[in-house]
């Protein structure tokens, strides 16, 4: 096979880099890299105008409330752009703050703010703020998908829409329903940091097939060596379940 | 001082005896059972000091900014009661003065988020504020919030000033806050351009006032510099204390301090360091200078400084030298690659990553930490890593995704052992090892290295 490629698109790394979030697209471009796949990774700043059209893949990390509703007013200016990105297959990433602006509104301080409404989905607040270790199972991959959350918002999924996957230990969406993250089509979004990728091999791969089918129209990645990640993995969601954490 | 607060004094000083007779750790719990019964003891022993206080704050440098600062004003003749281990919320600066018997000062770190209960009772003359960086989200919440306590902090402490760092963006955006409020505001910086650093402007990219994207004259490290804002007046406050000439190597720092007006003060040599000390020993220089210990006290303090408490400390292991630090957030494991990449011999390095409440229990910061600088050394033979502590897994995949392959070891003799099971029969002296490891893995590795290898 000849060359391949993907373009990655890192959404305003100077304002959404409160969790690790360089650790995901690290992640991303190395996964790529080791099977021969050139990773093409953009930062886009807050001064530049992305033309999503040209990205296989799109990336929204996590900030805090100020740097958030920046973000926000700056993206609900593309808000069509983003979703015929969406509506084209592109594979759409957003952990915690970002992951609050995929939905329809969402809340800051006494405040609703109007969101990008690409999964139907709303976020207000609660007390106190749900913060600790998570692990939850999911469809999209074989492992649990463990990491940290830390959210005071409250995510509320609208009827049919599927989450990543079931709370095993810590909060997730809203601490009562059971569920974390929503998935629809090619859009992921989850309040799992840590950050999400490194140690979540199966989630990683997700995404990046997702990419691959916009710009190939096939998914197929070549296996890697996860022992070191899937290790790390199990040694954290193992001292989970022991009880060892408070929840 | 009332009855209550006798009463709780003695208590205090009871439970303090009973540890030690023990062989405990009496650092906080004595002030805890004092305040338990007196909340307001530490005003109450404050009122004694017969110069004043001074509270050292700031995320990276207080233990090392304080004992400096503490050991200067004893050069100079003063009586000092200090948390020299580092005990720094409350009850541990309440624990370091309840045996006071009259001092003339008291020079206190305390934590960011403790001020705002430590500054009301203290009333310290000065306050240092080094610099504020992210370090344990998840207790500390955002930097917002930090700044938002230490500006409350000193608004209920009207009597104390505030000496800052006033090449970060951070502290200053604190300092402009206070000083709406009356506080007196002293900045001490670099005056000199700096070569870039290799490091990248992790937090504070924004304008503390307009939230346009700050400029750099040139840079020190992290979002430390010669800093403005394109948009507003925020910028770089005028330096009542300068550093130039600075000189950053393997072997330590130096510097030349000046006054506000450019008039010469004095010459700092310490053998330690990079150039997050240059910052560290010109805050306690401030400091310092405005107790009035004269600058040759000051150098007396350094030439002797040992504190033996984990920063920086060096060891023989076999044939192996062990440095042991201090690293506990990305810019605090930043400064410490810059320092092991300033050693021009080949090396080795053990990271130790813990995530005990203390540390914090969010680990996701190590993908800040910029160990991708460490990677062309790596495949060049010249640097060998090892993973510890209770996330050591974490690290070893950090490591992968930098590019380089980490062994697992538990304690500092396991990674030496992993590093010989690599080398086989290499002949030659072994590389020095780097142990870098955040708060409550340090601890455990000092004691190791104090049992097991010799203090050099």
């Amino acid at each position: 096979m000849s060359a391949r490629s993907l373009s990655i698109c890192h959404l305003f790394p100077e304002a959404l880099n409160l969790y690790g979030d360089g650790g995901n697209i690290l992640t991303l471009a190395k996964r790529l890299e080791w099977r021969g796949i050139e990773a093409r990774v953009q930062e886009v700043s807050l001064t530049e105008r992305p033309h999503f059209a040209d990205f296989d893949l799109v990336f929204i990390g996590g900030g805090s409330d100020r740097e958030q509703r920046i973000v926000c007013e700056r993206l609900l200016a593309q808000k069509s752009e983003l979703k015929a990105f969406a509506a084209d297959g592109g594979a759409l990433l957003a952990v915690c703050g970002g992951y609050q602006l995929l939905g329809h509104s969402y809340a800051m301080g006494e405040e609703t703010l109007e969101g990008l409404g690409l999964i139907d989905l709303t976020t207000d607040r609660g007390s106190p703020r749900l913060i600790g270790n998570i692990a939850i199972t999911s469809e999209i991959c074989e492992h649990p998908i463990v990491g940290y959350e830390n959210h005071g918002g409250r995510t509320h999924l609208g009827p049919g829409v599927k989450p990543l996957g079931k709370v095993a230990f810590g909060h997730g969406n809203d601490g009562k329903s059971g569920e974390e993250g929503a998935i629809s089509g090619t859009i992921l979004g989850t309040y799992i940091h840590g950050p999400l990728l490194p140690k979540n091999p199966g989630v990683a791969d997700w995404v990046l097939a997702r990419a691959l089918e916009h710009r190939y129209g096939a998914s197929e990645l070549e296996p890697l060596d996860d022992s070191v990640e899937l290790a790390a993995n199990s040694v954290m969601y193992e001292r989970l379940m022991r009880g060892e954490e408070r929840e | 001082m009332g009855p209550r607060a006798a009463i709780s004094k003695t208590a205090g000083r009871a439970t303090s005896r009973l540890l030690r007779l023990l062989g405990r750790n009496a650092s906080q719990l004595p002030g805890r059972v004092a305040l338990a019964l007196d909340p307001k003891l530490l005003q109450g022993l404050a009122g004694s000091l017969s110069e004043g206080a001074i509270v050292v704050c700031g995320t990276n440098g207080k233990t090392t900014t304080t004992n400096v600062l503490a050991r200067a004003a004893q050069q100079a003749g003063f009586s000092v009661d200090c948390n020299w281990r580092g005990a720094n919320m409350l009850a541990g600066i309440t624990s370091a003065m309840l045996f006071d018997k009259g001092a003339d000062w008291a020079v206190m770190e305390a934590d960011e988020l403790s001020c705002v209960h430590v500054l009301p009772q203290l009333a310290p003359r000065w306050l240092v504020l080094l610099n504020l960086f992210r370090d344990q989200l998840d207790r500390a919440g955002e930097i917002d919030h930090v700044q938002d306590s230490l500006v409350e902090a000193l608004a209920s402490s009207p009597s104390t000033g505030l000496i800052v760092c006033g090449d970060d963006p951070l502290s200053v955006g604190v300092a402009r806050r206070a000083a709406e409020g009356g506080t007196r505001i002293l900045a001490f910086g670099i005056d000199e351009e700096l070569p870039p650093p290799p490091d990248r402007v992790p937090e504070a990219r924004f304008c503390q006032v307009c939230g346009a994207e700050l400029g750099y004259a040139w840079r020190a490290y992290a979002q430390l510099g010669d800093f403005s804002c394109p948009a507003c007046d925020f910028a770089r406050p005028p330096l009542s204390f300068k550093a130039r000439g600075i000189s950053v190597t393997s072997e330590g720092v130096s510097f030349d301090v000046m006054d506000g007006d450019g008039a010469p003060l004095t010459t700092i040599k310490a053998g330690f360091g990079g150039m997050y000390m240059v910052y560290n020993l010109l805050g306690a220089f401030a400091a310092a200078s405005v107790m009035g210990v004269s600058p040759e006290a000051f150098s007396r303090a350094l030439a002797g400084y040992d504190p033996k408490n984990g920063r920086l400390e060096h060891y023989r292991l076999g044939e192996r030298e062990i440095v042991l630090n201090l690293a506990k957030n990305p810019t605090g494991f930043n400064q410490n690659i810059s320092l092991m990449l300033a050693d021009e011999r080949p090396k080795a390095a053990f990271f130790v990553i813990n995530d005990d409440y203390n540390d914090g229990k969010d680990i996701s910061w190590i993908w800040d930490v910029d160990f991708e600088r460490l990677a062309e050394e790596a495949s060049a033979g010249r640097l060998r890593v090892v993973a510890g502590g209770h996330r050591a897994h974490d690290v070893q995949v950090r490591m992968k995704y930098a590019g380089m392959e980490a062994p697992i070891a538990r304690t500092v003799a396991e990674a030496v052992a992993a590093l010989e099971a690599e080398e086989g029969a290499k002949s030659g002296d072994p590389e020095p090892l780097y142990a870098l490891c955040n708060y409550s893995a340090l601890w455990p590795a000092k004691a190791e290295l104090d049992r097991e290898a010799e203090a050099l």
